[in-house]
């Protein structure tokens, strides 16, 4: 009946089924190993409702249900109507069937119907989207009573631009979603970007629109100049709404100003979406819900601002301003440098909002710095690359010394704050240096100890522009620290490098006068030899002239 | 020992509070083992997302203490923990969607989870209101919670009663009400556990989508109902 993968040809009078090869064990008679362990619930004979029998019964069941037709996908409902027994059970069963692909292996796969079911994912979250649900879900339902004088003031989300109108309500008032709507089709363009689509002509409402005051009919100004008003309206009834920089700037386009606009807010009212959206005066409260979630440190901010303990705004609003300011950095000299600190410094008391900077909110705010990954430290080291180390020292010390001769502030809390800098990069003995080094250019700062000591006590009344500055000096401070950590790395490897050096000529020395040691064992023993050669030499010698005085020769002719 | 005979151990909580012309309906599962601070902390971050005036704050956190409460008034005692199959009824109204189910559940499976369940059924029968898979769940728990809680009762009548092992077995079967199949009857050795055709119908779920008319009209009548 049903034929594994590779062997499809023996019966042709039965019906084909394919099932993997990885399945090829199961059989209709009999229960194979691995449904057993798998299903031990069955084998232990724990229940008289859990037999093998029982399982067998169920798992044909399900196996010729599905056989019924083989294209479509079989559903773990359409089964345990028929099947009785406990549910959670049968579940176990069915997916036992499904991995093995003993069941709907050819049918179709679920993954074609809309993103939202996916059971893989949250019900909150479609892969990079956000859905985010204004007012309260329906079944939580804040209702007037019917006598009650009060009346019920209802948050009414954005309407959804394409022209049909829908309108969400949590309550009883207003048009409630039409049937089958998906909430991503609701809600999806509230995320996205989409401005106003008119009416009766069908484009992009970019500039401006006229509402149509009895309805929610939408067309654009083209349409009205033209007398398009669509059919029973006429050019009183509609309302002219400027789009003008909403829609352009609707959702997708968030300047500097204000992100640091939308962070303070944050900052200051936590969860509070109204009044941040308030704030950020050119962006809906999903806009900022939704920025904030992009941004990389959002979720910090969302989760811990009520508490006031959030860390990033500072180094946010400083790597919003520095991205602007990075095109026009190349080929700075130390003067710019010094500029751009006080720019930094400057914009953000323009902001003017206040800010909360607790020792531990600068603990976490320090590990995004150190990581390299704050744009302004990237500055530095593009800058410092481009020009001599002099040159970059220079810049260094300046801008410390400029920090530092504004405020009493910076110093006061770094040298409150010992430990922030241990985050696992750097040594506590770094800690002293960027103190020191704050010091020495900060010597005039003795008078203004009894204020910093109060000035302490009151950190949370700090307004932001010191804020700010202590946090460019935290930033410096940690590059310094760094710095200091590099150099000493440096020299650790010089000391290393010579002394292999020294070692080496060392061992090349010893190896020379081991070398003359030999030369000269060699050349005594060649002495010798030669000393012995001389002996024998003048032994012959001496044997030939006997000889030759033996045999009478008279004179020796030498 | 008592718990809910589910994977997690959550307790299903309903809130139903009415104060100054407003009235806040709800239904979630919580954690018990979840520390009581955060009940209070949850009622306000509820109160503010919702923006309902603050006197809810308190009612609402009164409302979810007492019912953890009385969860874990039952948590010391013992329960019967024999194997029990209960029907699970299931007929909700989730904003435009209508459930009527009925299906077997069984009770001492402590590794069973009605998320998942309410997931697949989600799945299987297309739903795509979001917030019909967390009401089926709610659902299922609600009931298995007051099963567990009768199963309590039931454990702590037998100890009275000081029948036998035997004894106790029959008179479970027999006290759980209706409750309870009787296992041997269903699992009976020649008796088959696929349903005849013609009940089918009867285990099917049915999912019915409304349109707005009659979900105020059943509104009105619920709400008729519960004053």
């Amino acid at each position: 009946m049903e034929m594994p993968q590779y062997d499809p040809n023996t019966k042709p009078e039965f019906e084909l089924y394919t099932i993997p090869s990885h399945s090829s064990w199961f059989r209709w008679d009999d229960i194979h190993e691995t449904e057993r362990t798998a299903l031990k619930e069955f084998f232990d004979g724990s229940s008289i409702s859990r037999t093998p029998k029982i399982y067998k019964e169920y798992r044909d069941f399900m196996i010729n249900k599905y056989r019924e037709e083989p294209s479509r996908r079989l559903t773990f409902t359409q089964v345990r109507k028929s099947l009785v027994g406990d549910v959670s059970l049968l579940h176990k069963v069915f997916r036992l069937l499904d991995e093995w692909g003993l069941i709907n292996f050819g049918a179709v796969s679920r993954g074609d119907d809309s993103d939202n079911r996916d059971s893989s994912l949250g019900d909150t979250e479609l892969k990079n989207q956000v859905k985010i649900e204004e007012g309260a879900p329906n079944g939580v339902r804040v209702v007037a009573l019917p006598n009650s004088l009060k009346p019920i003031s209802v948050p009414n989300s954005g309407a959804d631009g394409s022209g049909n109108g829908k309108v969400v309500v949590a309550g009883e008032t207003g048009v409630k979603l039409p049937p089958l709507t998906s909430y991503l089709d609701v809600f999806g363009d509230l995320v996205k970007l989409k401005g106003f689509k008119c009416g009766s002509c069908g484009e992009q409402c970019n500039s401006g629109c006229y509402e149509y005051s009895k309805g929610s009919f939408v067309i654009c100004e083209k349409c009205f100049k033209n007398g398009n008003y669509g059919e029973d309206k006429s050019k009183d009834d509609f309302r002219f709404s400027d789009l003008g920089g909403n829609s352009l700037t609707h959702g997708a386009t968030w300047t500097e100003a204000e992100t640091l606009l939308l962070l303070e807010s944050v900052m200051r009212h936590g969860d509070n979406w109204e009044l941040v959206a308030q704030n950020v005066p050119t962006k809906s409260k999903l806009d900022c819900i939704s920025k904030l979630i992009e941004l990389p440190f959002g979720e910090f901010m969302m989760g811990s601002a009520h508490e006031m303990n959030s860390s990033s705004c500072p180094t946010g609003s400083l790597n919003s301003l520095k991205e602007g300011q990075s095109a026009s950095s190349e080929n700075q000299n130390d003067v710019k440098m010094e500029d751009q600190v006080h720019d930094q410094m400057n914009e953000s008391e323009q902001n003017g909002d206040a800010a909360t900077e607790e020792p531990p909110a600068k603990r976490k705010r320090i590990a995004p710095l150190s990581d390299g990954g704050s744009s302004l430290i990237k500055q530095v080291a593009h800058i410092s690359t481009m020009v001599g180390p002099h040159v970059t020292a220079a810049a260094a010390e300046a801008a410390v010394a400029a920090l530092c001769n504004e405020s009493s502030y910076p110093r006061e809390i770094f040298d409150g704050d010992e430990d922030y800098l241990a985050n696992g990069l750097l040594s506590p003995t770094m800690v002293s240096d960027p103190e020191r080094a704050l010091q020495v250019d900060a010597s005039k700062m003795e008078e203004n100890q009894s204020e910093t000591q109060d000035a302490s006590s009151e950190k949370n009344d700090v307004p932001l522009n010191l804020r700010i500055r202590t946090a460019t000096a935290t930033a410096l401070g940690a590059a310094a620290a760094n710095a200091k950590l590099l150099a000493d790395q440096e020299d650790r490897e010089i000391e290393h490098l010579v002394a292999i050096i020294i070692e080496t000529q060392m061992k090349k020395l010893h190896s020379k006068i081991n070398y003359f040691d030999d030369l000269e064992l060699i050349m005594e023993k060649e002495y010798n030899e030669m000393m012995q050669l001389k002996e024998c030499l003048v032994e012959e010698r001496i044997d030939v002239l006997e000889r030759a005085l033996k045999t009478g020769v008279s004179k020796w002719r030498s | 020992k008592f718990r809910m005979p589910t994977e997690d151990n959550l307790v299903p909580i309903r809130l139903d509070i009415e104060t100054e012309g407003q009235r806040y309906k709800d239904a979630f599962t919580w954690n018990p083992s979840d520390p009581d601070s955060e009940v209070v902390v949850f009622a306000k971050r509820t109160v503010r997302d919702l923006k309902l005036p603050p006197q809810f704050i308190t009612q609402i956190a009164q409302s979810i203490q007492t019912q953890l409460t009385e969860f874990r008034s039952y948590e010391g005692q013992d329960m019967y923990t024999a194997e029990k199959i209960v029907p699970i009824k299931l007929d909700l109204r989730v904003n435009h969607t209508l459930i009527k189910d009925h299906f077997l559940w069984d009770l001492n499976n402590y590794e069973s989870d009605p998320e998942e369940f309410a997931r697949t059924f989600c799945n299987d029968m297309g739903i795509e209101d979001p917030e019909v898979g967390p009401a089926v769940a709610f659902a299922i728990r609600e009931q298995l919670y007051e099963i567990a809680i009768q199963s309590v009762a039931s454990a702590r009548e037998i100890k009275i009663s000081k029948k036998g092992r035997r004894g106790a077995e029959h008179a479970i079967s027999s006290k759980g009400g209706g409750n309870a199949l009787d296992l041997m009857k269903l699992f009976r050795y020649n008796s088959s556990v696929v349903r005849k055709r013609k009940e089918w119908y009867v285990y099917e779920p049915i999912v019915d989508i409304l349109s707005n008319e009659e979900v105020d009209a059943l509104e009105a009548r619920e709400d008729r109902n519960t004053r």
